[in-house]
């Protein structure tokens, strides 16, 4: 392989991983809070990334639609925790399973408004061309895609670790039920955390829309089964785990495609099955083992 | 006594085509020919789920690895021969359960359901793209006619004889598991592990051992289904398929005999029949079985047994 | 019959036993006592295989079992029963000792269900704690005395050699806990038992010998009589510090 082409690839690898940081935050943030493995993560995906579609359609504005999506699956999240989950508190396996049926829901009824037609959507004007880099030229949409994820990551530590509703987070991370018992609003924290989740879920299904198109099966993959290994991988429940995660499997799963080819994939989830055996909680998780 | 009703009844079930012509078409025999294929696929899953509390989201990989099995045995050593084929079916379900098994089996709850399924992506992935063996994306077609004794199965009648035979011994395999010791020992881990091994259970062997006849079932009700279709998919391993297991075993009620068995009723009637109630341009069976799932996950989490039991013993106290 | 050198556990920074020796004689009735935090469940669950020790060894009718599971000491016949009640709540009495009867037959026994005999076994060893007539009810539906009861009924169950006591008597009113000790104090001679325990009256009633433990270390050891009279044991059970002899 020539240095342009490493160079290249490793550009791929690092917006890759910026786009699996997007995308796997939620389902890190959501299981560290609330111990709930949201199976419905890639389903959200999804449909941020038909909303995006759609408004795209009616106004022409990906930057709309950068706000919409987030804003619709936000909501959406919102009126799903306390109307499905809250139900199941403390029974963790149960809430995983829920979700389960909430992704089978939202799939199919995104094939049945949207169609099953493999889609696609423009990057936004401006960010469409090519830049001269190393080795050739370069799209700008994924220099795009990894300064966009450096900056929410950043955004996200600054939220994290300045500010109130971080130290809840964290607090939370760790022992949910005790922020109760000192008078915290878990109901009001919970539902705020899955919108939080679903809404970076559509966010990332924007962002990853121009570079990954909008085609049934998204919802697994990449959605639901990359989010899973960065989040094994690097560590459930935390912050810094999301990001080691999505900077090792972006740009392995980038160089592996392309030196591997066949046996990427299973390569991958190899390296999925060893961590789960060896380290449970993950490279850097952090998580108390719920029943 | 018991033992008459259930002959009758299973004498019923494996000539329903026979008697039922008359009245029903072709299609009728094709729906439960595949609601009983769910069913011996559920039964499997159903000793891992309810009966030794290893909640499983991968259990595809073997009815995968058994259809394709049966298919590429056929193909590759040129035979049509049921036990060449059906036993290569459960020979790889076994020997994959139990290389996954190992792996998985020590395990509890999250991350095992997390486990299994990135371990059955690994297998779908391979199926995926192994072209040369499986026919990657574009699957696995001529599978061979299962032939025994020199009764070619294929004939959709005959075909649907053999489903249902497998069925009835399926449902008394896993029947006698579930009554006998080996049974028991696999509810207490399910119930206490830490105390089962107080007692001097080797509790991961046992759940391996679950994995594995699970495992070997399932790949046997892979291998009847690439002989119905005639084709082996890669989705055939894949994670949808594992859900809908899933589903099945939930739905119906997990733990029991009866529960895979109404579960995959309920599930085939769901995938195959409402649709042709509904209008043609409107899609969504799998949407309402997502709904039904989170019905029965929300307010009857012991299934529709459960369901039937609860009633029993209201009606019973009256 | 029992013999622990050295054991040593810690959990990360807190030393939970400190070198703890001590033998049983086969037959031997021994209680350890201590006040909280002495270690006396440490000790316990890392006999039972439960916790693996970080030194020391443990001796089993003259075989090491230090590095056996728990289900390896069980079935070289020592049972443990648990300080907070671990049952199969939703199974009956009978199948809960059932579980343990089959546990010795083998559990790997397919296409014939139980036979008779282990059956009357299980009732008889339910009659024996005093159950008889709660064969069905399940474990959950038990009140607290008599799921005690069961505990021991289970660990019974499994014929052992060596029996773990962990607190009986925790939380049980005066008659519960006088009918569990008479229980006790009758079991078959052959069968070395050590007991935890906080409740004196049972500790000399059912023990041979005692066993002190403080902050992870025996700082007593005799007759029930000699250790009532060690001032130590007294310093120790007041809160003032001690030096170990």
């Amino acid at each position: 392989m020539s240095p342009e082409l490493v160079f290249q690839q490793a550009l791929n690898g690092l917006s890759f991983g910026a786009l699996l940081f997007i995308l796997a935050s939620g389902l890190s943030l959501v299981f560290g809070m609330m111990d709930v493995v949201n199976l419905a993560h890639g389903a959200f995906y999804m449909l941020g990334a038909y909303v995006a579609l759609s408004v795209v359609q009616s106004t022409g504005s990906f930057w709309l639609a950068m706000l919409a999506a987030p804003l619709a699956l936000g909501v959406l999240g919102f009126v799903l925790e306390p109307l499905l989950l809250r139900r199941l508190r403390g029974r963790h396996l149960d809430q995983v399973l829920l979700t389960i049926g909430v992704s089978l829901v939202i799939v199919d009824v995104i094939g049945q408004v949207w169609g099953r037609e493999v889609r696609s959507l423009a990057a936004p004007a401006g960010l469409d061309g090519s830049v001269a880099l190393i080795g050739g030229v370069y799209p700008v949409y994924r220099l795009f895609v990894m300064a966009f994820g450096v900056a929410l990551a950043a955004a996200m530590a600054v939220v994290y670790r300045r500010t109130r509703i971080g130290m809840l987070i964290r607090a939370g991370v760790q022992d949910a039920e005790m922020l109760g018992a000192l008078g915290v609003n878990t109901n009001r924290l919970f539902a705020s955390t899955f919108a939080t989740g679903a809404a970076l879920a559509g966010l990332a299904g924007v962002i990853a829309a121009p570079v990954f198109g909008v085609q049934p099966g998204m919802d697994t993959d990449p959605g639901l089964l990359y989010s899973l290994v960065v989040v094994v991988v690097g560590g459930l429940g935390t912050l810094s785990g999301a990001v080691a995660g999505s900077v090792l499997v972006g740009p392995a799963d980038t160089f592996g495609k392309v030196l591997f080819q066949d046996v990427a994939l299973a390569v991958i989830f190899a390296i999925v099955a060893l961590v789960l055996l060896l380290k449970p909680t993950g490279l850097l998780g952090r998580i108390r083992i719920a029943r | 006594m018991r033992w008459a009703l259930v002959g009758v009844a299973a004498v019923v079930l494996v000539t329903f085509p026979y008697w039922s012509a008359p009245w029903v078409s072709r299609f009728a025999t094709t729906l439960v020919r595949d609601a009983l294929i769910l069913a011996i696929f559920a039964l499997s899953l159903d000793l891992l789920v309810g009966r030794a509390g290893m909640p499983s989201l991968g259990h595809a990989a073997f009815f995968g690895a058994g259809a394709y099995a049966a298919g590429i045995t056929g193909q590759r050593l040129g035979t049509d021969q049921l036990p060449v084929t059906l036993g290569a079916a459960a020979l790889v379900g076994a020997l994959l359960a139990l290389v996954i098994g190992v792996l998985v089996v020590r395990s509890e709850g999250i991350f095992f359901l997390m486990l299994t399924l990135a371990l059955a992506q690994i297998v779908f992935a391979i199926a995926f793209q192994w072209t040369a063996l499986t026919g990657g994306s574009n699957g696995l077609s001529g599978v061979g006619r299962p032939v025994l004794a020199g009764i070619d199965f294929s004939a959709p009648d005959l075909m649907y004889v053999l489903v249902a035979i497998a069925f009835v011994l399926a449902a008394l395999v896993i029947w006698g598991l579930a009554r006998s010791p080996y049974g028991r020992a696999l509810s207490g881990v399910r119930e206490n592990e830490r105390r089962m091994r107080a007692l001097g259970y080797d509790t991961a062997r046992l759940r391996l051992s679950a994995f594995v006849i699970a495992g070997t079932i399932a790949g046997v009700a892979g291998a009847l289904s690439a002989y119905s279709t005639r084709f082996v998919s890669a989705q055939d391993a894949g994670l949808a398929n594992s859900v809908r297991a899933f589903v099945t075993v939930l739905v119906g009620g997990a733990g029991t005999l009866g529960g895979p068995i109404v579960g995959s009723a309920l599930v085939s009637l769901i995938e195959r029949v409402v649709p042709s109630l509904l209008p043609t341009d409107l899609r969504i069976s799998e949407a309402i079985l997502g709904l039904v799932f989170i019905g029965f996950v929300l307010f009857a989490r012991q299934g529709m047994v459960g369901l039937g039991r609860s009633a029993y013993q209201r009606v019973q106290h009256r | 019959m029992i013999e622990v050198r050295e054991l040593r556990r810690a959990f990360g920074g807190v030393v939970a036993l400190d070198g703890v020796t001590l033998t049983l004689a086969e037959g031997e009735r021994r209680a350890v006592i201590g006040p909280n935090g002495a270690g006396k469940t440490t000790l316990i669950n890392t006999l039972a295989g439960e916790t693996a020790p970080t030194g020391g060894t443990i001796r089993l009718a003259g075989r090491d079992i230090t590095r056996l599971r728990s289900w390896q000491r069980a079935r070289l016949g020592l049972a443990h029963v648990y300080q907070r009640t671990e049952l199969f709540a939703s199974l009956s009495a009978r199948d809960n000792v059932g579980l343990a009867i089959a546990a010795r037959r083998g559990p790997y026994r397919v296409f014939r269900a139980a036979p008779r005999a282990e059956y009357s076994e299980g009732e008889a060893v339910l009659e024996s704690v005093g159950l008889a007539g709660r064969e069905g009810v399940a474990a959950r539906e038990l009140s607290h005395g008599e799921r005690r009861q069961l505990e021991l009924a289970v660990a019974l169950a499994q014929r052992p050699r060596v029996l773990l006591l962990d607190e009986p008597t925790a939380g049980m009113s005066p008659l519960e806990t006088a009918r569990i000790t008479e229980l006790i104090a009758g079991l078959d001679r052959a069968l070395t038992i050590l007991i935890v325990e906080h409740d004196m009256d049972v500790v000399f009633r059912l023990a041979d010998r005692v066993t002190v433990l403080h902050e992870g270390r025996v700082i007593a050891d005799g007759s029930a009589a000699d250790v009532r009279g060690d001032v130590r044991v007294h310093d120790v059970y007041l809160g003032k510090a001690v030096t170990v002899a």
